[in-house]
Parts: C-alpha cells; structure tokens; sequence
C-alpha cells in the first residue's frame, strides 16, 4: 500500500495512479509467484547429501552381536571397498577330497550308484547344448576346477569360474547387487558363494509352495 | 491446588445445574467444581508409588507416568527397559533382553528390492513375523509380496493373496513394506508425537504414546502400517527374546505398529530377518552414507525406481532390475 501512494505522490496525478496502482500490485505477485516456484523446484532431497559423502565408513566401527559362524575364505578378487571373504565351499561337499577316489589306484564301489555320481542330473546350459562333467571340473586334478583357459580352479573360489560365461551376475555379485552378505552389514563383508545358493549342477531354483500367505489388510 | 482444597467440601452444595442462573455463574461453578476435581486427584484419590502394594503395580504406575521415548535420558530409557523386563516376566514369565541402542553415528539405512530376483517364496514374511513377535492370531504381516503383470509396477494391480507354486512363468513379484520414507507423511498425522523418524533413517513408534488413533495409518500413501486390534498372541516358545523398546518388544493392545528395518538387529550390524531370511538374494540393506556399502552399489550401477516418488515422500526403499 505504501509503494502505491509513493508512486501517486511522484506522479501527483490521480489518474495515473489509478492505473499503475494494479499493474504495479501484478507485478509483484508475479515476482513472489517466480520466487516461489523456484524455490519448489529446489526442493532438496536426501540423497544430495547422501552423494556428497565420500568420507569412508569404517564398518568396523559398529558393535557387533553376531558374528558368522560359518568357514570362510579370503576371496581373491577385490570389491568396491577393497578385500573380502567368501563362504567356503570345500568343507560341504560331502566326499571331498576327489582325489581319495580318483586317483591311479583301483578302488571297490559298494554303493555305485551314487559313488559314480549317477545321481546328479545336470541341468545347467542351453537344453539343446548342456554342460558336460569336464566343462567345469579339472580332467586329470580331480580336486580342481578348470576355466576355459585351463587354469586350476579352488572350489572354494568357484565364482572365478562361474564368472567366466555368467559374467554380468560375477560384476553385481562382486558389487552388491547379486548374491547376499552374511548374517552382518556392518563388520568385515562377508558374503555367499555362488554354490551356496545355487547347485551348481541344476542352477536354477525349484518350483515350490511359498512359505506362507497374506490375508487382506482388514 | 491444595488452596483449593476447602472448596470441595462445599461441591455439594452448589447450584450446578439446578437453579437456571446467568451463563457467567454457571462457568463459574463448573470451574470451582473442576478445581475441587483436580485437587482430588491430587490429594488422595490414586495412592501414590510408596502406598502401592505389589511391585507390578508399582511398575505399571511408573511406565504410566513416564515420559516420550525421546524426551527421556539414556538412564531414564534403561530404567523403562529394566521396569517392562520385570512385567515380561511377572505377567508373561517372559524371560526377554530389552535394548534401547541409541542411532549409529554416521550411518542413514536404505533397502533395495530386485525385482527381477525375487521368485515369491515369501519366506522372509515367516522370518519377519518371527523375528517381530507378531500376532500369530490375526497373522499380521509387515511385509506383503504381490505377484504381478508384466508391465504393471503398481502393487495394487498384484494378487497380494497367491498360494500356489511359485515361481509362475511370465509373472513377477514385488515386495512392499515401510519405506522409511525421509519426509513420511506418517509421522505429521501422529497427534501424539508418537512416531517418529531417528537420525538414522528409521522411522519408530513409541508403542507407549501411541493413542491408537491410526491417523498415521490413513496418511501412509504405502499401506505401511499395522494396527493391534488385540493383545498380539505369541506362542511362548517363539517369542523372540532379544528386543529393542522401538522394536519388535510385544505391543500393547490398540496400537500401531510397522517394519522398522529389525532396529533391535540391524543397530548392532546385523541385517533384517527378512534379508537374511531372502533364498534369492532379491534384498538388499546397508548404509547409504558408506560409499563402498552393497546399497550405494545398486543405487549407482541399476536402473532403479521407488514407489509413488511423484508424492514427495522420499523413500529410502529402492526396487532394482539386475
């Protein structure tokens, strides 16, 4: 109001002042309207903040209850935050070592169904053009695993030769984004091997019945 | 109030609704009688904590009388924890661990759902209901999987209620549960200042200043929140004895209550029951204010989305395509 009887004095003239009085009141509606638009549109999100973080956590720093209780191996690879550990592979398969059996001696097969391992169905790769046994498993080191260049492979560190075909799950496993930690997101990272979760002979998982269901929300 | 005090012996004589005096007089009475009400609460009605016979009844008179959850001291929280320790034990002989670990310095959790991962087992809605004592007779779940439509990312869409084999060819599925959203609509509704969100990003009810009143409920745009129609029924063999007072502790009757990313595990580093629970690896949780965490790695490397953004509530609950 002062601005529009500043504006008649200047002017001293009442007609004037009786146009310019409304133009000049739009006007600055018009200017707190941008001002308050602009100021929407900033809106910060929590996530600016989060970005600006690049301070590392020291995940050791958290108090821990659990610890993992099961073996594990210092992976040989690294992931975003540097080295990490893996569940051990070698200590649950039942009959490892395979060289017990596989070796240059003669040996009794009591069992030999299962001692051959005639009981394993292989269902992994295209189904016109599947894996065979020495796809993955070393020919002549039979405690081993082999690449398709022909480097031995530790059971324990399978991923090295899983990741050779699935590669893109290899990167997200490695990051995060695949596969799961263990018991702990604080801590030392610890996470699943490929062979946890999945057989390596049938990788996909079975149909089943979902562990329970939902009734309607009231 | 003790001034008070010799009017009340003068209530019954006064002319409350009787005589039909002028409006000023009868404010006047009924301010005189409200006085004289006060006074007697004051003064004698309700015994005071000494008078009280049995310790329960001490204790509940305590817990009634206590303050909100984030206007006590740390002593003022473990005197509360050790006081609904005692009537676990009295009323349910309940042998339970309460906590009330303070937020993580440094540290704001975000969650991650793959959608293409998660096949619907449903396993971590057992692990959740488990893990949070929840009432096995209404079978009250936090967490809810719809199996979905190519397509389709609204969960309204979903069948919510499938029991069958799972995974069903050229279907998906999506989970839903708090999002712990940064601006929560939740937490404005609350008349009570009952809920709330802690500094690291989860938000909480304090179960003992919850009116049960749900307004929180209605402002949920996600369907996030659960209300106590009863006492929660737990079978004493499965009642989770590790509990945190912003937690998974047994609610009372008639409040509200929700996910709370398993406070009572995942402040001492550990991950939600749901997460560990996960056959699939479709869950994913850490600390989005670690630049190396698992969550920070999704958020960077995957085409992710959250549910309603177009609301405004910031999510910290994030779904992912591999």
């Amino acid at each position: 109001m002062s601005m529009i009887t500043v504006a008649g004095r200047h002017t001293g003239s009442p007609s004037i002042h009786g146009s310019m009085a409304p133009i000049i009141f739009m006007l600055v509606l018009l200017i707190i309207c941008i001002a308050a638009a602009a100021g929407n549109t900033s809106e910060e999100s929590f996530l600016d903040e989060v970005k600006a973080v690049d301070r590392k956590f020291d995940n050791r720093s958290v108090p821990l209850d659990h610890y993992v209780a099961e073996d594990t191996v210092l992976a040989k690879e690294n992931y975003q935050g540097g080295p990490f550990r893996v569940l051990a592979r070698k200590k649950r398969i039942e009959r490892y070592k395979c060289s017990s059996c596989h070796g240059d001696k003669p040996i009794t097969v009591n069992e030999g169904k299962e001692l051959t391992h005639a009981d394993i169905e292989l269902e992994h790769g295209r189904s016109d053009a599947g894996l065979t046994c020495i796809d993955c498993h070393h020919p002549e080191k039979r405690d081993y695993l082999e690449d398709k260049k022909g480097r031995k492979i530790d059971f324990d560190h399978s991923y090295q030769l899983c990741g050779q075909c699935h590669f893109r799950q290899k990167r997200d496993w490695l990051g995060g984004a695949h596969g799961k930690r263990v018991t702990n997101w604080a801590g030392d990272r610890v996470v699943f091997n490929c062979t946890t979760c999945h057989n390596p002979h049938s990788p996909r998982f079975e149909k089943r019945f979902p562990a329970t269901y939902s009734v309607p929300i009231e | 109030m003790c001034s008070d005090r010799p009017k009340s012996n003068d209530l019954a004589r006064l002319p409350l609704f009787e005589q039909a005096g002028s409006r000023r007089s009868f404010i006047k009475s009924l301010s005189i009688a409200a006085a004289a009400g006060s006074a007697a609460l004051t003064t004698g009605c309700i015994p005071s904590v000494e008078a009280a016979g049995s310790e329960e009844f001490k204790l509940r008179w305590q817990e009634f009388f206590k303050k909100n959850y984030r206007l006590m001291t740390q002593e003022e929280k473990d005197a509360t924890v050790r006081r609904l320790e005692r009537l676990a034990k009295m009323s349910d002989d309940l042998d339970i661990q309460m906590t009330s670990h303070p937020p993580l310095a440094g540290v704001l959790y975000g969650y991650a759902f793959n959608i293409t991962r998660c096949e619907g087992f449903m396993e971590c809605v057992t692990a959740c209901v488990e893990e949070n004592n929840l009432d096995r007779k209404t079978n009250t779940q936090y967490i809810r999987i719809f199996e979905m439509e190519p397509g389709q990312l609204d969960p309204s869409t979903g069948d919510g209620q499938y029991y069958h084999e799972v995974p069903v060819e050229n279907k998906f599925y999506m989970g839903t549960q708090c999002f712990h959203c940064e601006k929560a609509p939740c937490t404005k509704a609350c008349p009570t200042k009952a809920t709330w969100k802690e500094p690291d990003g989860i938000v909480v009810v304090d179960y003992d200043w919850c009116i049960g009143c749900r307004y929180c409920q209605a402002a949920c745009p996600y369907y996030g929140r659960r209300f106590n129609w009863g006492k929660p029924e737990v079978p004493q063999e499965e009642v989770t004895r590790r509990q945190h007072y912003l937690g998974n502790r047994i609610r009372p009757k008639g409040k509200m209550e929700k996910c709370t990313f398993c406070i009572q595990r995942t402040r001492r580093g550990r991950l939600p029951a749901c997460v560990e629970a996960c056959p699939t690896g479709a869950r994913v949780f850490g600390n989005l204010l670690d630049p190396d965490s698992e969550i920070r790695y999704v958020l960077k490397h995957k085409k992710v989305f959250r549910m309603k953004e177009e609301l405004g509530t910031q999510p910290k609950f994030w779904y992912f395509i591999d």
